[in-house]
């Protein structure tokens, strides 16, 4: 397991993917797992950032391969209550008059990741979710 | 890293990773535009939640005049999210 911590800060994101592309490439993990493992990093990076803009902690990010999957921890030492896994309701089929822009990413690491855990304690929050590669039928 | 630059066609051409980081600059071209344009995304290799909702105010705004964004040669991991995100219906959208 590879593990860095990274500033409060939007401008992290480069620097996150880097990180985990890194590890993913050497492992040689497909690209139909390093995508939605990047997009998942990604939304919920900055979810810790935007919404919790008074803490000053960097946040912990640990990756792992196992054979052709991935596991990212997500470890907030500053954080707010904010459970990721809880089902925040997105109308894809509303018209674009109806369509308001964001809240998509929440909604969009529910659908494509495998496994997603939230743990809150004392102040910390602990996000840890798993991409396994697709399964074809031969 | 991304770019978005106009192609000689006119087409709107985007390139890289369009992430958290990079979504004013897109923000930044998009809002210029006052007419229907394509989006040439095969050099777009990402994009996420932010990139998703510059897409759509801009459509949401071209569609006040009657004009619109239209969306071609999108790899099958961007395609996978405009589908998850219902953007399928509110865009026409061209896979490569």
């Amino acid at each position: 397991m590879a593990a860095q911590a990274f500033k409060r800060s939007i401008d992290s994101v480069a620097r996150i993917y880097r990180f985990s592309e890194d590890i993913m490439s050497a492992a040689e993990i497909d690209e139909s797992v390093r995508f939605p493992v990047h997009l998942a990093m990604e939304e919920l990076f900055v979810n810790l950032v935007s919404y919790n803009p008074g803490a000053r902690r960097d946040i912990l990010v640990e990756v792992e391969t196992v054979n052709q999957g991935v596991a990212v921890t997500i470890t907030d030492h500053d954080a707010a209550e904010f459970d990721v896994t809880r089902e925040r309701p997105v109308d894809t089929g509303a018209s674009l008059r109806e369509r308001k822009p964001g809240g998509l990413g929440l909604h969009l690491v529910q659908h494509m990741v495998d496994t997603l855990e939230y743990d809150y304690r004392d102040g910390r929050s602990r996000i840890r979710f798993s991409k396994e590669p697709e399964t074809r039928d031969v | 890293m991304f770019e978005i630059d106009y192609a000689e066609s006119g087409e709107v051409v985007c390139r890289g990773r369009l992430d958290a980081a990079q979504s004013a600059k897109a923000e930044a071209f998009l809002g210029r535009l006052d007419a229907s344009r394509t989006l040439d995304f095969e050099g777009l290799e990402y994009i996420s939640s932010a990139g998703l909702a510059i897409l759509l105010k801009t459509q949401k705004r071209l569609s006040e005049n009657g004009a619109a964004l239209k969306i071609i040669n999108v790899n099958k991991h961007i395609y996978d999210i405009f589908r998850y995100s219902g953007f399928n219906a509110i865009f026409e959208i061209e896979p490569l």
